[in-house]
């Protein structure tokens, strides 16, 4: 389904965000110490819709917090009470500026686990009362690979309303879903500069093959997948993840990532439940009472994180566990690339 | 938030010293008239938390044809089940989730013989669908029970296999590792004891198998040198879990999550999962 398409400039834009912030709980690129992430602005001022997207922290934890309360209790002799848990502070109605593209996609990517069988609610009444608006780059960064993954970065509609730079110093915006439709009406300004689509399509296209021209990475993700799948005894896992000091900040960062931990923390008869992140790569992920580990050896715990992201997830799910985001890499304190390891150990398969 | 992770607390009934390092947790629902609505199939299991100190996942090792409250056994292997040893008398609460998984597959045991071979705690979720074909002996044909420990005091369920043993239409067979003064019954590891004792027949036979993993190794390779098929073998797969419910990524196996496709495995179904468990 196509929607229309608004044409405006810097000025314009401006203007469009303003109008959204002033109406709306509204979440965006916030800067701190050189990197950004996504916090509640009350003033455009605050932010940057077009932060660079190697220091921009994924919308992720919008969706799915570093570490929420699962709840509280109080446990005494005379009993134990579940008390109220917090009202969900991400369960609002709330729109999403600045976004990218990638993060945007991991969301649908992350649809299919938390929708099978039991379906998490509040991960999916937050996506629900979430509009997401997401502004196309226009140059990859160092460790981008988007474009070589099992999506459509150019057709995208994981974003609700695309906002496109053109080459032509125009700005495009332009609804991707019924919802992002409906959200467009409310701002009639933009909505009186409608472009015909035989106007509209080339601009946004131009844009396009600009961007996609300036990837340094690029993969076949068919030939991967297959590969990946015949090469559990690689024995390029260890020497690949030789350097890594299971810091966990790949899966930390990386949009998703969705392993989570359950944690108790008592203080006399008061107690608190958290779900955290937690990663394949800790070497306790599989340790069992009793000392059984599946997985013990570093090489081991990284060949699951490559195989769930390009072989397991895809066989269970029909999605690659990876959009090619870069942030595991950029972030990654040894330098180990996803990219590199996934290609690296498909080389040796036969 | 986070609904789906809330535990409903349940209290302790009864606690059953089995072995100096396993117990028997029998547990009711403390909400008025939630006992009766808690349905389960031998084979899933429950998240159990003791607030404060964590929650873990055991089986439920008895059966829902006895439906009046639910046992957890829990050996003393790590921190929360030292805590729960150490910190939990009858009267108290703790939180359950559940139930989760699969089950053991009911109607393909239905006109069969059963063998049900077991180690240590491992007879623990055995002892579930052991109940329940007890209380539905007329749906099944020949009825075994191999069960081995390391000594006669590392032995589950002491009362019960007593029981088992006056049931005119089991067969129970007894084995531990090492001779011990009063002991009569047979000594030796499971795997031997199956071949040498057990001699089971093969047709029309399911395996139930739950023990140590290297108990389970050397049984299911007995069980095949026997001539049993991969697919009448079942076993029950202990992971690492958390959420209980497909979400946290812990017990996965290749593809498999084992709190979701399993517990409950055949053999057959093992040997496509990556050696990884």
């Amino acid at each position: 389904m196509s929607f229309e398409t608004f044409v405006t400039d810097k000025t314009g834009l401006q203007k469009f965000y303003e109008a959204i912030i002033e109406k709306n709980e509204t979440y965006a690129p916030v800067e701190k110490f050189g990197n950004f992430d996504f916090k509640r602005i009350t003033r455009l001022s605050e932010c940057n819709p077009e932060s660079p997207i190697e220091k921009t922290r994924s919308i992720k934890p919008l969706f799915f917090p570093r570490s929420a309360k699962v709840m509280k209790y109080v446990a005494t002799s005379a009993g134990t009470e579940i008390a109220e848990t917090d009202k969900d502070p991400l369960a609002g109605k709330r729109v999403i500026i600045g976004a990218k593209h990638c993060d945007a996609r991991a969301l649908q990517v992350l649809d299919k686990v938390y929708s099978w069988d039991y379906i998490d609610t509040d991960f999916r009444n937050r996506r629900q009362n979430t509009v997401i608006v997401s502004t196309r780059c226009d140059k990859a960064a160092i460790h981008c690979f988007c474009t070589s993954l099992d999506y459509d970065v150019e057709t995208l509609d994981a974003m609700d309303v695309l906002i496109v730079n053109g080459i032509d110093g125009k700005i495009y915006i332009r609804a991707k879903t019924e919802k992002g439709n409906a959200f467009l009406k409310n701002f009639p300004t933009i909505h009186d500069s409608q472009l015909p689509e035989n106007e509209a399509a080339p601009a946004l296209k131009a844009q396009y093959e600009a961007f996609a021209a300036t990837f340094r990475l690029q993969m076949n993700y068919r030939e991967v997948n297959e590969k990946l799948s015949k090469v559990f005894d690689s024995p390029e896992f260890e020497s690949l993840s030789s350097n890594c000091i299971s810091c966990n900040t790949c899966a930390f960062v990386c949009p998703t990532c969705h392993c989570f931990k359950i944690s108790d923390e008592k203080v006399k008869d008061t107690g608190v439940r958290y779900k955290s992140y937690d990663s394949c790569n800790n070497g306790y992920f599989t340790l069992m009472a009793g000392g059984h580990n599946p997985r013990p050896a570093k090489y081991r715990r990284w060949r699951q994180r490559a195989l769930h992201k390009f072989v397991y997830y895809k066989e269970r799910f029909g999605e690659n566990l990876c959009v090619g985001c870069g942030k595991c890499t950029f972030a990654c304190p040894v330098n180990i690339s996803i990219f590199e390891v996934v290609n690296q150990v498909s080389d040796t398969a036969m | 938030m986070e609904q789906l992770l809330v535990p409903m607390i349940c209290k302790i009934d009864k606690i059953i010293q089995e072995t100096p390092d396993i117990r028997t947790y029998r547990l009711k629902f403390k909400e008025e008239g939630r006992m009766e609505k808690f349905s389960w199939m031998p084979g899933q299991f429950i998240e159990f938390s003791f607030l404060g100190s964590g929650e873990c996942t055991f089986c439920i090792a008895s059966s829902s044809t006895r439906k009046e409250s639910f046992d957890c056994s829990i050996k003393r292997a790590g921190i929360v089940t030292a805590d729960i040893h150490s910190g939990l008398d009858e009267g108290d609460e703790v939180g359950i989730r559940g139930p989760y998984g699969n089950w053991f597959p009911l109607n393909d045991l239905k006109g069969k013989n059963l063998l049900f071979v077991g180690g240590g705690i491992g007879l623990a979720p055995l002892r579930s669908l052991i109940q329940y074909c007890i209380d539905n002996r007329n749906d099944y044909k020949d009825f075994t029970i191999l069960y081995g420990a390391r000594s006669s005091a590392d032995m589950c369920y002491k009362d019960e296999i007593k029981e088992w043993q006056a049931n005119k239409g089991l067969r129970v067979v007894l084995t531990i590792d090492k001779a011990e003064e009063t002991w009569k019954s047979n000594v030796g590891v499971v795997p031997k004891i199956l071949e040498e004792v057990v001699k089971p027949v093969i047709e029309n036979t399911k395996v139930i198998t739950c023990g140590p993993p290297i108990m389970i190794k050397y049984t299911i390779q007995s069980l095949l040198k026997l001539g049993f098929a991969d697919k009448d073998i079942i076993t029950t797969l202990e992971m690492k879990m958390q959420c209980g419910i497909g979400k946290c990524g812990r017990c996965n196996i290749g593809s498999t999550y084992v709190c979701k496709d399993g517990p409950v495995f055949t053999n057959e179904q093992l040997k496509l999962l990556p050696d990884e468990f």
